[in-house]
């Protein structure tokens, strides 16, 4: 392939090959002879100069040959010498020297937030660039830490405020910086993997069964079957109310903002004002338990009963919109996407609602038994039954698109997000489903009796069991992590965020909550 | 060799030895391409005989790229002309544990040499080449210690004992976890 054949072997270079060189050097005596016993060591810088010479005027092949030569002449010290000369010469500090845009390209590859960071203590100038937005964003991305989640939150004070130096003054701007969020990405992430703190545990003074729970930024709300509902703050913990006036066990809750909504085997829903603790409307009608409560939004809630009706009621102005009729038996779950409102029943059927109108759209047949579990995110709803299956249905067509077969037992927990589903079952499974496949892609025997309550979001899944067992899996393997607390007698309720989960469980005999904290803690 | 039929090209590297490309293998390069589809077909000519058309071969300069490097080159996208070409957003999986064995023997060359082929590569836009020879750097940089790191590119540690210091404990958060 290249061309120019590569010139014959040179014989050992002589006198003459030297002369007969295009550019023949200055000096007239190259290589001039010496006689034996020559004392070299009186005119040493002559002699290095005219080896000097005669070395630049060599081509590569001549210059190889003339320092082999005289580097078999040389011992050992002398070729360590030799070594340690020319070792140092041979490496590059390739991010210095090579474009800056080639150096955070070879930055991208590296995933490892210890190796990053190490880098960045190797000099001022890698300092500097491993503190390139690019390389962090990068790592952002590639470790799945949205950005989103920590601009609502408060962000960690930085650990080295105090001083000021040029090194940390420039990154220590106001505006955010993906570095810094990456560390607090990254320490959250670990502390849920083997760290964390207990922020408060709460021993209910009154026994009872936990039926309800719901965290979100403000407020953390438990529902509970002995007719309270009580009321914490999201960031500490701290109980700040019990809201009275049911006359049974709540059993449905949900609130947006400062709206809360509850119902219960009194019949009746309450409206709520989380932030005055209020009563605003109880609204009339059931007549019998409300076993299953959604929002629309604060203005819109809807209610599905033991007496097989589900209501719609504007909650601002505490009146009843429609009556849905149609289902044989309790209504046991709905969820609510847009003006679509989709409700599970014993009666084995769900129903396709509209939520404007009143008019049942759909009735999804198929199911030998009663559905317990509903998921619905305006694609696909999924139901989960005691005929041990879950089913896949489309909301425009009302056809059934898949078959879930794989549970033993009743599937009485769905979560549904994009194009995964995660159930749980009272067969102690949970299985983790791709739903443009239609198959099951992890299967873990979880808990040794029924899975109680299960979350997940783009890392992990949290389930509890009526075995006690509150356990973090890793949602993409499908592995085993740890145990989120020690164990009670059954586990009730829980709930988690990026930085938080609440647990609600029995443990000696006693109603227990526990706030969980894994946020950066500098 | 080439087959009778195929197109050959002439690169001419910066000390200006020649070598003779197939046009498959240097299309490789996505600067070369672009470079030949605006020549056009017509002006390069089909080879029935290589020593006789040798010199209607039209010869591309590549006056940034030396011999040697120049040869690693061809023999990098001569072994790879038949891969699929990558697209720009394929790479969500990232990662550079995924080098295959010839690609890691291609990688064997001091840092000097790796250094230029870096450069050819960014310059001669083979986006394959680059990321392997980056990825090859990024793993002579992982799990090394900042003072490992220094040896193995005879970098000096020019921070003074506070800044040392300071960079230390702001980069701490991710030591033992």
């Amino acid at each position: 392939m290249q061309r120019s054949s590569p010139p014959p072997p040179v014989p050992w270079v002589s006198t003459t090959t030297f002369h007969s060189l295009p550019t023949p050097a200055p000096s007239p005596q190259l290589l001039p002879h010496l006689p034996d016993g020559y004392p070299i060591t009186n005119r040493p810088d002559d002699f290095n100069r005219t080896v000097r010479m005669g070395f630049q005027n060599m081509d590569n092949l001549q210059r190889q040959r003339l320092l082999a030569e005289l580097l078999d002449l040389c011992n050992n010290e002398q070729l360590v010498f030799v070594s340690n000369y020319i070792s140092p010469r041979l490496k590059r500090d390739f991010l210095k020297e090579l474009p800056i845009e080639i150096s955070l390209h070879i930055l991208s590859f590296i995933n490892d937030p210890k190796t990053l960071s190490r880098a960045s203590c190797v000099s001022k100038f890698w300092h500097t660039l491993l503190n390139d937005e690019f390389t962090w964003k990068n790592l952002c991305v590639r470790h799945h830490y949205r950005r989103r989640s920590s601009v609502s939150l408060s962000s960690p004070p930085s650990p080295t405020s105090s001083e000021s130096s040029d090194l940390s003054s420039n990154k220590r701007s106001s505006h955010f910086s993906y570095k810094d969020h990456f560390r607090r990405r990254y320490i959250v992430e670990s502390n849920w993997k083997n760290g964390g703190r207990t922020l408060v545990t709460h021993i209910s003074t009154d026994v009872g069964v936990v039926t309800s729970l719901q965290m979100c930024r403000n407020y953390i709300v438990v529902g509970m079957d002995n007719k309270k509902i009580h009321v914490f703050v999201a960031s500490d913990g701290k109980h700040v109310k019990t809201l009275t006036g049911h006359e049974g066990g709540v059993w449905a809750l949900q609130y947006i903002d400062e709206v809360l909504v509850s119902g219960g085997c009194d019949r009746d829903v309450r409206v709520w004002d989380l932030n005055t603790g209020q009563c605003k409307h109880v609204l009339h009608g059931h007549t019998s338990t409300v076993r299953s409560l959604k929002m629309k939004d604060k203005r819109i809630a809807v209610s599905g009963s033991r007496d097989t009706l589900l209501r719609v009621w504007d909650i601002q102005e505490g009146v009843l919109l429609h009556l849905l009729a149609g289902h044989e038996a309790s209504v046991r779950c709905m969820e609510i996407h847009g003006d679509l409102v989709v409700s599970g029943s014993y009666d084995c059927t769900a129903r396709v609602w509209d939520l404007t109108t009143g008019q049942c759209l759909h009735v999804l047949h198929g199911h030998y038994s009663q559905i317990y579990s509903i998921a619905f995110d305006g694609e696909r709803i999924i139901t989960g039954s005691l005929d041990s299956t879950a089913r896949v249905w489309s909301p425009t067509s009302g056809q059934c698109l898949g078959i879930l077969q794989g549970h033993t037992s009743l599937v009485g927990q769905i979560q549904l997000k994009d194009t995964t589903l995660v159930t749980g079952g009272s067969d102690g499974a949970i299985r983790i489903w791709d739903l443009e496949t239609y198959q099951c892609i992890h299967r873990m025997a979880a808990h040794d009796n029924s899975v109680t309550c299960l979350q997940f979001d783009n890392k992990r899944i949290v389930s509890g069991g009526n075995d006690g067992h509150v356990k973090l899996w890793d949602i993409r393997t499908g592995t085993f992590i740890r145990e989120l607390t020690s164990a009670g007698n059954a586990v009730w309720r829980l709930a988690f965020n990026d930085t938080k989960a609440v647990i609600l469980l029995q443990r000696e005999g006693k109603t227990i909550m526990e706030v969980l904290d894994f946020e950066a803690d500098s | 060799m080439a087959g009778a039929d195929q197109k050959m090209i002439r690169l001419t590297s910066s000390e200006g030895t020649e070598f003779l490309v197939e046009r498959a293998v240097v299309e490789k390069s996505v600067l070369l391409k672009n470079m030949l589809e605006d020549v056009g077909e017509s002006d390069l000519g089909t080879i029935a005989n290589l020593t006789l058309l040798f010199f209607f071969i039209p010869a591309i300069p590549l006056a940034n790229v030396t011999g040697p490097i120049l040869t690693k080159v061809i023999e990098y996208c001569t072994h790879h002309r038949d891969d699929p070409v990558v697209t720009q957003e394929d790479d969500g999986r990232k990662s550079s544990a995924d080098i295959d064995d010839w690609d890691k023997e291609f990688c064997k060359v001091d840092q000097g040499t790796l250094f230029e082929l870096i450069l050819a590569a960014n310059y001669l836009d083979i986006k394959p080449l680059l990321d392997l020879t980056c990825k090859t750097v990024a793993n002579m940089i992982r799990g090394k210690t900042p003072e490992e790191i220094r040896k193995t590119f005879n970098i000096e540690n020019d921070f003074t004992p506070e800044e040392e210091a300071q960079v230390k404990k702001e980069n701490e958060w991710c030591e033992e976890r």
